[in-house]
């Protein structure tokens, strides 16, 4: 057994932190709700190479693994980047089979959007605001792919892009594409939990710092067990969703059979792992972690966004639920 | 990144596989999870210890010339497995193997080793840890019990309380105060003391789900050779750690399942919940759905560590992570477990008979306490993984004896 990252896994996660670090921050998320751009931008994913990693290298991409993709939007989520890697990684599945709208996938010549739900007017779906490529999930069950108008509501995180679609253009790219749709969605599951990873984790490591410096009572105020205690919690909750996300993604890639076990419970566990994570961020500062200026909020909000997408925490309990009693655990 | 096993490993499993099945006719056998009473089945309990110890089975990371099979951590890990899969119960030196026997190897002497360690091994003798005290357990280095130094021996007088296994112990290793002068932590010693000397009495307490698994021991005048010190005079508390750092990692630091496994819960639901009505069906998924992702993230973190450990690094403060989320974990198996019962729930056995569920139910709060409380976990993490400043502890520095009598009795 070998349940650790490669080198070259390292080394991308590193070169990704810097990228990403360079490029984005929350700052940028905080200015995205004021009507700033979202950062870094479809265009810098695109030039970086980030948006085609798990496109196959014949079709313009980089052929890497699901796993390569999750480290990488570790990285992103710790920074509240957009648009979202869950995004390219769920096309990049959905467009096996069409290397040449693959390739725009990864070279940034068209920016996708995948749609949940109905092709007439769908639910509110990943980076849709400014896509101009949809691909949605019809009532025959084919894959298809068209242009659509994008309505937005007011934004309670700036940086997801989220819109309604209704699609007016549309064109069939697979028959009987389910078990893709499914497939896709699972890897895209996946993807969301480990940016909440990274999210998750710099809320903890924000609350962990103030509370080794900020003092009450004559303390500083990480002494006080209910502080500590709360911040151990939070830790333990990120530090074993780092475990899911990586067997998922692993799943992804080398045990298809797996992937819908591990992918709900990554995305289950995200979404409460995030949450809580956000919440005693904010409560640890105290009141300058309820003030605008304070990144916390941006975490926050991200966190209360992203456990409701792709389904939420209920849903993909159930799916546990169903598939270990089915047979794909005992 | 694989959960295989290499070549060599599966060829080692197969081995183990191979012994276990040669060995199957004189081992106890039990249904996964559960547990056996080690003072009604003490001696079938001591014959499957020896019978493993005879195949090669039991101490594999020891030394050789303790009796071990100086393998690796893997090697460990896979018999482990295998031995939970061929229902093998909890071997009854399970303290003496993960706690009292590493800390003889650190800190005995060479006839210390020689004396104990094989026969530890092959359970000819059972051993007890004899650490905590009505009034020091989470505080362990507020301990009262006193040795005082006559001639070669010393002479030991006290009382230890919810030591597991002293039913049924030879020996145990103790830590006692031996000068009460010096701050709390620095009057500390260590000694192997054999349970059947004369003035040891063990009295086997009732725990809460009715079976007697710890015992209260006093100490009268007991005569303990120096011969049979662990670690020098006021060394005591350094032994000590030895100890505890071991059994952070025996419990529960691999993420292996720590109350009935999962596996058993998800055959259990496939069992009862077509019988539940459908809208309890639906809270009882959302109940095993959570049970079934606890499990698997602390099973997953747990391979994790694992890695790290057969990479040859060393187990870290982070193993008391394992503990404190594999109890959660347990905990919300066994719950979903009871639920599943519908009705009979609320009895201590199902209609059938079955009582596993709430067995497993009613011994994981001592779980929570045993080895470290959940609290005393969330210290450590947050201290020594996090580098959050500690508590103020007034009474560290200052000298034991000055300190105001008080405590539990
Ligand atoms: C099933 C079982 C088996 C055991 N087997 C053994 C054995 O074989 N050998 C042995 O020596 N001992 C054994 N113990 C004892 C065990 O180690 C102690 O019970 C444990 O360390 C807690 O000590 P205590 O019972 O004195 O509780 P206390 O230390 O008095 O704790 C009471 C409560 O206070 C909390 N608390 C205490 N200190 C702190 C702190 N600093 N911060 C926050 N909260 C705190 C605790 O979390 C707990 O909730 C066993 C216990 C159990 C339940």
């Amino acid at each position: 057994m070998n349940f650790d990252l490669g080198p070259d896994q390292r080394d991308a996660a590193a070169g990704a932190r810097e990228f990403y670090r360079g490029q984005a921050s929350a700052a940028a998320a905080r200015a995205a709700l004021e009507g700033g751009a979202v950062a870094p931008g479809h265009k810098a994913l695109a030039d970086i190479g980030f948006l085609g990693i798990t496109v196959p290298e014949a079709a313009g991409g980089a052929g890497g693994s699901v796993l390569d993709l999750a480290v990488v939007a570790e990285q992103g989520g710790a920074v509240l980047a957009g648009p979202s890697l869950v995004t390219a990684a769920r096309a990049a599945v959905l467009l096996a089979d069409h290397p040449d709208l693959a390739g725009q996938l990864a070279d940034g010549s068209a920016a996708l959007a995948v749609l949940d739900g109905s092709v007439d007017g769908s639910a509110p779906s990943l980076d849709a605001a400014g896509a101009t490529l949809f691909l949605a999930l019809d009532d025959s069950g084919a894959l298809v792919a068209g242009e659509g108008e994008a309505t937005s509501g007011a934004p309670l995180d700036a940086t997801r892009g989220l819109a309604s679609v209704r699609m007016t253009t549309r064109r069939v790219l697979t028959e009987d594409a389910t078990a893709l749709w499914e497939r896709a969605r699972q890897v895209a599951a996946t993807v969301l939990a480990a940016e909440g990873l990274g999210a998750a984790d710099r809320c903890v490591q924000m609350a962990v710092g103030y509370a080794q410096e900020r003092e009450a009572f004559g303390r500083r105020i990480g002494s006080y067990q209910s502080v500590k205690h709360m911040l151990v919690d939070a830790w333990v909750g990120v530090d074993q969703l780092r475990s899911l996300v990586w067997w998922a993604a692993w799943a992804a890639d080398a045990a298809p059979d797996e992937l819908p076990l591990a992918a709900s419970a990554a995305k289950a566990w995200a979404a409460e792992v995030v949450e809580r994570a956000a919440e005693t961020c904010i409560q640890v500062h105290g009141g300058i972690g309820f003030t605008w200026e304070h990144d916390a909020h941006l975490y926050w909000r991200r966190a209360k966004v992203d456990r409701l997408l792709l389904g939420d925490a209920a849903e993909h309990l159930d799916a546990v639920a169903r598939l270990a009693v089915a047979g794909s655990l005992a | 990144m694989d959960f295989d096993d290499t070549p060599d490993e599966a060829a080692y499993r197969a081995d183990v596989r191979a012994r276990l099945e040669r060995a199957a006719g004189d081992l106890l056998h039990v249904g996964a999870g559960d547990r056996v009473d080690a003072g009604t089945h003490e001696a079938e309990l001591r014959r499957t210890q020896r019978v493993l110890a005879e195949a090669g089975l039991v101490g594999v990371t020891w030394p050789r010339e303790y009796g071990g099979q100086g393998g690796t951590l893997v090697q460990q890990a896979i018999v482990q497995q295998e031995l939970a899969r061929a229902g093998v119960p909890t071997l009854i030196n399970h303290i003496g193997i993960g706690m009292c026997g590493p800390t003889v190897i650190a800190h005995g002497s060479d006839e210390q080793r020689a004396r104990y360690l094989v026969r530890l091994l092959r359970a000819d003798d059972v051993w007890c840890q004899l650490f905590s005290e009505p009034a020091s357990g989470s505080d362990l280095a507020a301990l009262r019990t006193t040795a005082v130094r006559d001639g070669g021996d010393w002479v030991v007088n006290g009382q230890k309380v919810w030591t597991t296994l002293a039913h049924v112990a030879d020996f145990g290793i103790l830590l006692t105060r031996t000068d009460p002068d010096t701050p709390k932590h620095a009057g500390l010693t260590m000694f192997v003391v054999d349970m059947h000397a004369p003035g040891v009495t063990v009295r086997p307490l009732r725990q809460m789900v009715g079976s007697a698994g710890f015992n209260e021991v006093f100490f009268d005048d007991v005569r303990i050779p120096d011969a049979e010190r662990l670690g020098e005079p006021g060394e005591g508390w350094r032994v000590a750690l030895t100890t505890l750092m071991n059994e952070r990692v025996a419990i529960g630091g691999a993420g292996g399942d720590l109350g009935l496994p999962v596996e058993t819960l998800v055959r259990h639901a496939r069992e009862r919940l077509p019988r539940l009505d459908p809208d309890r069906q639906v809270l009882a998924r959302q109940a095993v759905g959570r049970a079934v992702v606890a499990s698997l993230a602390t099973r997953y973190t747990g391979y994790r560590r694992f890695t790290v450990l057969s990479q040859g690094g060393v187990p870290g403060p982070e193993a008391s992570a394992g503990k404190l989320a594999g109890t959660a974990a347990a905990k919300l198996v066994a719950d979903a477990g009871v639920r599943l019962l519908g009705d009979d729930a609320v009895y201590a056995a199902a209609a059938d008979g079955d009582d596993s569920w709430q067995r497993t139910n009613g011994y994981l709060p001592g779980l929570a306490i045993a080895g470290g409380t959940d609290q005393v976990l969330r210290n450590i993490l947050g201290e020594r993984v996090l580098g959050l400043p500690p508590e103020p502890r007034s009474d560290k520095a200052a000298p034991f004896s000055g300190r105001p009598a008080g405590g539990a009795r």
